[in-house]
């Protein structure tokens, strides 16, 4: 039998085969329909402060976020700790790596799937809202409504890579879900003590620690700086770097989860 | 030419020695039997093989290449897993076809391999919704599908009906005939293995008691059974059935087993060649051997625990 001229082409069907897994009937209709309800359910009922156009394109932005980027959330948890670690547990993976494919090419094609496609459904939705409500706001101010996303989807995206490794290490689908929840209440209950305290020290350190893996809490505090820690605003620059480095961050725990996944995971 | 090379392996889950310095040598185009009980080191020796585990130590060699994250042994390396998981969702020849066009491979191929498997019904159905039979009939179409060199299956016939069994070990046969594919078969299912397998490793707490061509075990540890490989057995078989001093004689896809009354072995290996002859066949072989594998093995590893 002769082979075919062409090579195959195994990362894009390993990718094909992964985003028909992940986003099977309904999964894609159920979580599309909760992005877009979640959106206009929150045009709905927001009015929008701010003092400078800016800062209600930033205002607009955040109030539209706010149920739908914890739809993310769960979107990719789902598609992290029960699509891949159930892969792990019971051994899809192993046929993967049946396949002339590098491991390092496997898993970016699951993390294509996993988290880069569930951002674009709901980075497609939001800024479609965006321009159906304000368009002149939103066309004039696109920096500020690109750098709002980018400092609440850095949030997300550091959640997403420590789940990745607890999910490479346990290997094991329920499991590594479990953590997950319990890892973003925690560092919910993390975040609430962190307030609590610059509340009655009155210093803005807590709160900066916190803006090291969200850096929202620094793009609110540089357009808003009110509440429990008024005396910290943030410049611009600053808080640019701390988008930066949650990014950075973030680039380094999916980085400790390839050389984990290539060098060390064993089957 | 050894496809597998693996020297000194050793691999320890905590306390528990898998594998206690393991030596393995698979020759191109022979079917090889990894053979032991359970918890042997078996699956561990096969998933080091095909660079699913590192080592503590030791070396292996697929190809002359390291097997750990290498996509070009892929290419010419099937495996079936002794538990096989594809993605649930998707068709049965979906997903063959998909495997298909990872490997370059025309589209046709995957209703051969699906009918060569048994699968022809199962086209449209759910790869969730096959039962453990046709789930690994499909990891078998699966392994086979690029027509690799080497395949290594561990457990194979696990799941499988009697009638599934002969069959695959048929296809197995025919496949290593036709396309001079070179198998390591690892199983605790002996009558099979000695069906099929030219070679076998013993393997035992860890470590490979003994290897080598089953004539040569044979000559080694037992003698009494006559091992003649033919291209027609049937054939031959009816007409050897007919000399007096046959005391049994048993057929498979790729010969005879046969035990005479004692003393009349010379006797056997002249009548066979005339009777070949006779049936219009050719004799691929003759080697000695025990009465069965399982005797091998048993007698191998009282030997080598005695020497311990």
């Amino acid at each position: 039998m002769e082979k075919t001229e062409h090579k195959g082409k195994p990362f894009l069907e390993i990718f094909a085969s992964t985003l028909q897994e992940d986003y099977r009937f309904p999964i894609l209709e159920l979580f599309t329909f909760l992005y877009t309800l979640g959106t206009f359910i929150f045009v709905s009922f927001q009015t929008y402060g701010g003092v400078t156009n800016e800062q209600v394109a930033y205002t607009m932005v955040t109030s539209l976020m706010g149920f739908p980027i914890f739809i993310f959330i769960i979107l990719i948890f789902k598609n992290i700790a029960y699509g891949l670690g159930n892969d792990l547990e019971k051994g899809t993976i192993q046929t993967f790596f049946s396949y002339p494919l590098k491991r390092r090419s496997i898993l970016t094609a699951k993390l294509l799937s996993a988290i880069v496609v569930a951002l674009l459904i709901f980075l497609g939705i939001q800024i479609s809202a965006l321009y159906l409500l304000a368009p002149d706001i939103i066309s004039n101010y696109i920096g500020t409504v690109l750098l709002t996303y980018s400092a609440n989807i850095g949030y997300s995206l550091f959640l997403a890579a420590v789940l990745l490794l607890m999910t490479l290490k346990v290997k094991r689908g329920g499991l590594a879900l479990v953590f997950g929840i319990i890892l973003y209440f925690a560092i919910g209950v993390v975040n609430g003590i962190l307030t609590v305290i610059a509340f009655v020290t009155g210093s803005a350190w807590p709160i900066q620690i916190i803006a090291v893996i969200n850096p929202a809490l620094a793009l609110q505090q540089h357009y808003f700086s009110t509440g429990l820690a008024g005396s910290w605003t943030p410049s611009f620059n600053e808080v640019l770097w701390y988008v930066g480095g949650a990014f950075a961050l973030v680039a380094v725990m999916f980085s400790i989860s390839y050389v984990y996944f290539c060098r060390r995971l064993s089957l | 030419m050894s496809l597998i090379v693996a020297e000194d392996l050793v691999k320890k889950y905590g306390r528990v020695v898998a594998v206690d310095g393991l030596y393995l040598n698979v020759e191109e185009g022979a079917i090889t039997g990894l053979i032991g009980p359970n918890g042997a080191g078996k699956t561990t020796t096969i998933k080091i093989v095909l660079g699913l585990l590192k080592p503590d130590r030791g070396h292996v060699e697929v190809f002359g290449q390291e097997p750990w994250d290498n996509p070009y042994l892929r290419e010419l390396v099937g495996v079936v897993h002794e538990k096989a998981y594809f993605p649930s969702y998707q068709k049965v020849l979906d997903y063959i076809r998909r495997v298909c066009r990872i490997f370059g491979i025309p589209e046709a191929r995957a209703h051969e391999v699906l009918g060569l498997v048994g699968l022809e019904d199962a086209y449209d159905r759910q790869i969730k919704a096959l039962s453990a039979g046709m789930l690994q009939r499909f990891a078998i179409a699966h392994a086979i599908i690029h027509e690799p060199k080497l395949i290594v299956a561990d457990e194979m016939t696990a799941n499988l009906d009697p009638e599934g069994r002969s069959l695959l070990l048929d296809l197995v046969v025919n496949i290593n005939k036709k396309e001079k594919t070179t198998f390591l078969l690892s199983s605790h299912i002996l009558p099979e293995l000695s069906r099929v397998c030219d070679s076998v490793a013993i393997i035992n707490r860890g470590k490979v008691y003994a290897a080598g061509k089953l004539s040569e075990l044979y000559e080694k540890y037992a003698t009494e059974i006559i091992r003649i490989n033919v291209e027609k057995p049937e054939k031959l078989a009816a007409e050897l059935e007919k000399l007096s001093y046959i005391e049994n004689i048993k057929t498979d896809a790729r010969g005879i087993s046969v035990r005479t009354a004692k003393g009349e072995e010379e006797n056997l290996y002249e009548d066979a060649a005339k009777l070949a002859k006779k049936a219009k066949t050719k004799i691929l072989g003759i080697e000695t051997g025990s009465a069965s594998l399982e005797e091998l093995y048993r007698l191998v590893v009282t030997n080598e625990n005695k020497k311990v």
